[in-house]
Formats: C-alpha cells, sequence, structure tokens
C-alpha cells in the first residue's frame, strides 16, 4: 500500500514535468505558426534545460539557492493533492483549501530567492507578482467557495465523482458563470498575456528572473511547467469532468491551453493597475453571482 | 543539422544542449540592431535554429556585438560579458568590430574589439544580412563541436592581459578583477 | 519676402546698433553680433516669442583663429509665419582660450548643448552649473573636434598601441 502510493507520487511529478514542459514547448511552436513563422521543435524547452544544467551557474547566497527548491516544492505538494483520474495519492485528505493554501509556496519561494539577489529590478517583478496574485487570489477564492457550496464538499475526487454522475460542472449555471471567470484568470496564473506582467522581458528585463542563471533557471522554468499542470489540471478537475482516462483528461487540458494561447497571441500587456482593476472586476463579479446563486438555490 | 539524433544526446548531452539552445544577447551598438529584429522575428525565424533573445546577461550564453564600440560601451560590454554564465560564445557582428571599419580614424571608437575581450567569430559585411547570422550559428555549431569555440577558455587564462588592455583603454576599472589567480 | 522677418529684422536693427541681420531665405534670419550682445538679443527673441533653443553649433575658423557659434531659435506658436521662422544667431570668439556667458537663464535646454561644446571645441562656459565630460570617457589635450587635433596619429598613438593578446603571450 505505502509502495503503491511512492510509485503514483514519483508518476504522478514525473507526467506533471512531462505535460508540463510539452505545454510549454507547444506554447512557442503555437506562437511561432500564428505568427507565420517555423518555430522551435517542440522540445525545445526540454533542449534548453539540458543546456541550462550543463552551465556554470551563479549563486547569490543561501536564502537564494533555498528560495527556488522551496518553490519547486511547493508546486510538488499541490501536485499531490490533486487527483489524476484514479491516482490520488493525497487528495483523500485536505482537498481544495489545502490547495488554495499551497498555491500560495511557489510564488513566495520566488520571492525569496529573488529579494536575495538584491537586483532593483527583482523587486519591481516580485512586486508586480504579488500585486497581481493580490488580484486573481480574491476571483479564485470566491470561485472555489462556490464550487465548494454546490457539490456541499471540499474533497476533489468527491467533485469529480459527482459530476460523473450529474454531467460536468458547466452545465449547472452558477459553475458556468465561475468557470468563466476561472478562465479570465488562468492567464494571470500562468503568466500569458494579457498579463504578462511579471516577466515582461521588454520591460523590466524579465523581471525576478533576472538573476537567475544556470541550474537555477533550469529549476525555474520546471517550476513554471509545474505551475502550468496545476492550474490546468485544477480547473478540468472542477468544471470540465475530470479524468474517466488520463488521454481523455489530457485532451481537455489541451484544449482550454489553446484557446489561453490565442488569446495571448493577440493581444497586448495590461499595465498592472489596469490588471488589478479587470480581475477584481469581472471575474470577481461573475463569480460573486454565481456564489449567490448557489447559496440562494442552495 | 544533427538535432533530431538521439544518440549524439545520449552520448555528448552538454554539447548537444549548447548548440540547439543559443540564448542571445543582443548588445544594441551602432546600427547592427536594425538587421536583429527581422532576424528573430516572423520574416527569418532564428527561433527554429533555438537562438531566441534573452533580456538578461545570467542567461545569454551567446553575446552579438552589432555594430561600432565607443569607449563609453565598451565598458558595459565588459560587465555583460563577465556575467554571462561559462561557456559561453561571442560573435563580433559587422566590420566595425572587426577593425574599426568605416570608424577606422575615429578618436572614439574602439578598433579591435579582440583586444579587451576574446572573440569567437566574426560577421563581415557593412551591414551583413539577416542571413548571413544564420551562416555564423551553424559555423558556431561545427566550432562548438570541434571544441574550438573556447573563447571563454581563453579569457579565463590569459584574464591578465585582458584585464591590462581594458585598463589601458578605459582607466581604472571600478569592480575587482573577474580571475584572481595570475599566471605569468 | 514675408512680413514677419522684415519686421522683426527692423525691430531688431532698431535696438542694436552693432549687429549685421540678413535674410538668407524665405523663413531663415542670420543675425551676426558680437559675442557680449549674444546674451541681450537671445533674451529679447525669447521675450517675443521666439522661446525655443533648436541646437548650438559650432565651427572651427583656423585660418582665422576663431570659433563661430551658431544658436538655432525657432518658435512654439500657433502663428503659422512666426512658427516657420528659423533665427540663427552668430558669434565668433577667440580660439585660444575661448570663453562665453551660459544662455541657461534663457534657455534652460542649453544644459547638455553646452557640455557638449564644452568637450568637443574646449570651450568654458561661464556659470554653467556642471561642465562634466557628457560623451566622452577618456580625457585629450586638443578637443576632438578642432581642426588641428589629428584623429590619424591620435589613433596610432592610443588604439593601435594596444597590442594583441596572443602577440603579447608570443613575446613573453
Amino acid at each position: 500500500m505505502v509502495m503503491n502510493t511512492i510509485l503514483e507520487i514519483i508518476i504522478i511529478i514525473l507526467l506533471a514535468a512531462i505535460i508540463g514542459l510539452f505545454f510549454l514547448g507547444l506554447s512557442r511552436k503555437i506562437m511561432a505558426r500564428i505568427h507565420w513563422r517555423y518555430g522551435p521543435p517542440i522540445a525545445q524547452p526540454v533542449i534548453d534545460i539540458i543546456k541550462l544544467f550543463n552551465q556554470t551557474s551563479m549563486s547569490h547566497g543561501k536564502l537564494f539557492n533555498f528560495g527556488i527548491i522551496f518553490s519547486l516544492s511547493g508546486s510538488v505538494v499541490v501536485l499531490l493533492f490533486l487527483p489524476l483520474g484514479e491516482m490520488c495519492p493525497l487528495s483523500s485528505s485536505g482537498g481544495l483549501l489545502v490547495i488554495l493554501y499551497c498555491m500560495l509556496i511557489a510564488p513566495l519561494g520566488l520571492a525569496l530567492s529573488g529579494g536575495e539577489a538584491a537586483n532593483p529590478i527583482t523587486s519591481i517583478g516580485i512586486s508586480r507578482k504579488f500585486l497581481l496574485a493580490f488580484g486573481y487570489e480574491l476571483p479564485l477564492l470566491l470561485i472555489l467557495l462556490t464550487v465548494m457550496t454546490h457539490f456541499n464538499t471540499i474533497s476533489i475526487v468527491d467533485i469529480v465523482n459527482m459530476q460523473l454522475q450529474t454531467g460536468w460542472s458547466f452545465q449547472h449555471l452558477p459553475l458556468l458563470l465561475s468557470g468563466i471567470a476561472y478562465i479570465l484568470i488562468l492567464p494571470a496564473i500562468l503568466d500569458l498575456r494579457p498579463f504578462e506582467l511579471i516577466q515582461a522581458p521588454q520591460e523590466i528585463s524579465s523581471g525576478p528572473m533576472i538573476e537567475y542563471g544556470g541550474k537555477f533557471l533550469a529549476l525555474a522554468t520546471i517550476q513554471h511547467a509545474f505551475n502550468v499542470f496545476i492550474s490546468l489540471s485544477l480547473f478540468t478537475n472542477l468544471f470540465l469532468g475530470g479524468a474517466e482516462n488520463p488521454g481523455y483528461f489530457f485532451l481537455k487540458m489541451l484544449i482550454v491551453f489553446i484557446i489561453l494561447l490565442f488569446v495571448n497571441a493577440v493581444t497586448p500587456r495590461f499595465r498592472i493597475e489596469q490588471a488589478i482593476k479587470f480581475l477584481w472586476r469581472w471575474p470577481a463579479l461573475l463569480a460573486f453571482a454565481g456564489l449567490i446563486i448557489v447559496s440562494v438555490t442552495g | 543539422m544533427d538535432r533530431n539524433k538521439l544518440g549524439k544526446w545520449l552520448q555528448s548531452p552538454g554539447k548537444m544542449g549548447q548548440k540547439y539552445s543559443l540564448h542571445a544577447l543582443y548588445f544594441c551598438t551602432g546600427c547592427g540592431i536594425i538587421e536583429i529584429p527581422p532576424t528573430i522575428t516572423a520574416r527569418w525565424d532564428a527561433e527554429r535554429f533555438g537562438v531566441i533573445p534573452v533580456a538578461t546577461p545570467r542567461q545569454a550564453n551567446l553575446f552579438l556585438i552589432t555594430g561600432y564600440v565607443s569607449v563609453k560601451t565598451l565598458r558595459p560590454i565588459i560587465r555583460s560579458y563577465e556575467q554571462m554564465p561559462e561557456p559561453k560564445f561571442t560573435v563580433g557582428f559587422g566590420s566595425c568590430p572587426i577593425n574599426g571599419g568605416m570608424y577606422w580614424d575615429s578618436y572614439n571608437t574602439i578598433k579591435h574589439l579582440d583586444k579587451y575581450i576574446p572573440i569567437d567569430g566574426w560577421i563581415a559585411g557593412c551591414m551583413p544580412r539577416p542571413e548571413a547570422v544564420f551562416v555564423a550559428v551553424t559555423h558556431l555549431w561545427t566550432l562548438i563541436d570541434k571544441g574550438m569555440a573556447d573563447g571563454y577558455k581563453k579569457y579565463r587564462e590569459d584574464y591578465h592581459y585582458y584585464r591590462e588592455n581594458q585598463e589601458k583603454i578605459l582607466g581604472k576599472l571600478e569592480w575587482p578583477p573577474l580571475f584572481s589567480s595570475k599566471k605569468m | 519676402m514675408n512680413h514677419t522677418g522684415t519686421s522683426l529684422k527692423e525691430n531688431l536693427l532698431s535696438y542694436f546698433d552693432d549687429i549685421l541681420v540678413e535674410i538668407s531665405d524665405e523663413h531663415r534670419l542670420t543675425i551676426s553680433c558680437k559675442k557680449d550682445s549674444v546674451i541681450t538679443i537671445l533674451s529679447s527673441l525669447n521675450r517675443n516669442g521666439y522661446n525655443h533653443l533648436a541646437l548650438i553649433s559650432c565651427v572651427d575658423w583656423i585660418k582665422d583663429n576663431e570659433l563661430e557659434l551658431v544658436y538655432i531659435i525657432s518658435a512654439y506658436t500657433e502663428d503659422s509665419e512666426k512658427g516657420k521662422m528659423n533665427i540663427l544667431v552668430k558669434t565668433k570668439i577667440a580660439r585660444e582660450k575661448p570663453e562665453l556667458l551660459t544662455v541657461m537663464s534663457i534657455y534652460e535646454n542649453a544644459e547638455p548643448y553646452e557640455r557638449e561644446l564644452h568637450e568637443l571645441y574646449g570651450i568654458n562656459f561661464k556659470g554653467h552649473p556642471r561642465l562634466i565630460p557628457l560623451l566622452l570617457e577618456r580625457e585629450y589635450e586638443i578637443p576632438p573636434f578642432r581642426k588641428d587635433f589629428d584623429t590619424r596619429k591620435y589613433v596610432q598613438d592610443v588604439f593601435d598601441k594596444i597590442p594583441f593578446v596572443e602577440d603579447k603571450k608570443g613575446r613573453k
């Protein structure tokens, strides 16, 4: 039983890394095709990571090394609480509340290590990151509250199972509203345009990443890949009926991601106050409406 | 291009990674930077060779110096070069960094850039076309394959010579030496 | 010939006696004056609405042993005839120890121009708050834009004297 759980944990982490990196490569390829370019091979993020591990890397102190590992492990912890089909090593306990807490560990770790680098641009990037997190955490909280109230449980496994009986969450009106709200805040979570203001290479020279090089940048890329997997699979689990089988699950994530990429390819970047204004107006309003309908109708 | 050959990847992953993931730092000096936007965007698409621009020297391993180098820009060029992680490759773009080009008798322009930092390859021309960048990249691949793109090793070995030359032109440098060991 | 230019010419000639005003083109007025009256001419032009200093330029007349400064002035105004006017105020100063009063009290944007002229021609602007180098890193014995500055010799003395690293290694 214990062996089985450990095996599941390893498989989930590997699968998340592979799918996340595949999504990153796919995003570069699709963006290239939208620009009428040929584009890099889909394995380009993997090539980058192999190269980065073979470079010398410059450390800025103990906290710099610790913070990036802290952030990566935060993402891994969230992974273990997410059900992937039959595989759900830790999701029987905790559920959505734990995920909500643990999702903040990753940006905190990056902020810790970026702060140690003591570059002024890093501080701009980190302050933007937390302001943006402040922006999307409110709608996210309302969305999760709506889902929990509707299904009367906090366990994701139960939510997925109930969707198998009653159909996808998208078919119920209040959850449709919060689903749309989740799609609206997804670019902010994934650092895609129009909310690509954390890295913003043209503006603040890739923000918190400016002092990362070598293996630190590789770990940060892997963390980003995990982040892509986490937010997409949370959406799929909550609103698109979860995983009947792994291939189908992957297909759902892919479709959502490609829609986000199309938006990413054609939109410019918000300023930070515009982003907060947007996030606190439309997604928050939709999620709040969903929450009221759920609590009134029971 | 042997990017798809798995055997080579297993044999020497470091070398193959360096070849096919060149993160380029474009130093925008002079007119060469006009040629760079078409190179990296839709018309010529450098990304299919794995060459993408990055915004900070910490993430870069290819340094493109595009155009003439004045005395004032030499200082940030040296600083950026020293911040890049090893292995790093430098390419001088255009005839001005090679021998001064049309600024051959200018009072304020560096004539031979390789006196101050090591250069792995040159792209001659005034200005070179974007295709020349790709020729340079493919040539750099063969150099990496043969282990001949070793400018960063030269910089490590002969650092005090380079530092001496830099101090001759810039006066006292305000940052401490990168490598302390002094082999004579 | 437009009315604005001629009226301005008459106006200026009635106020100042030792100046030469010439209408050199349809919208161009050239004023040649002594170096002491530059400030008064510029301030009277500024009071008349010509409130934009576009450039301060300098010419080295090495045979006459003089430096000629050119202040190019135009106006931001709704009056289209006045807006098209370009006024060149020219003055000549000695090449040895050239000195001039700063015009920063009249046109504040003269600051970088005067710093540039100071380092490229060696003109000392009295009253300028910070005459520090603007573009150059090195110090030159003769300011580099003067005609007697031999660029080829300078390059041979400075840049070509620096040895290639390979040569250095070979010699040692």
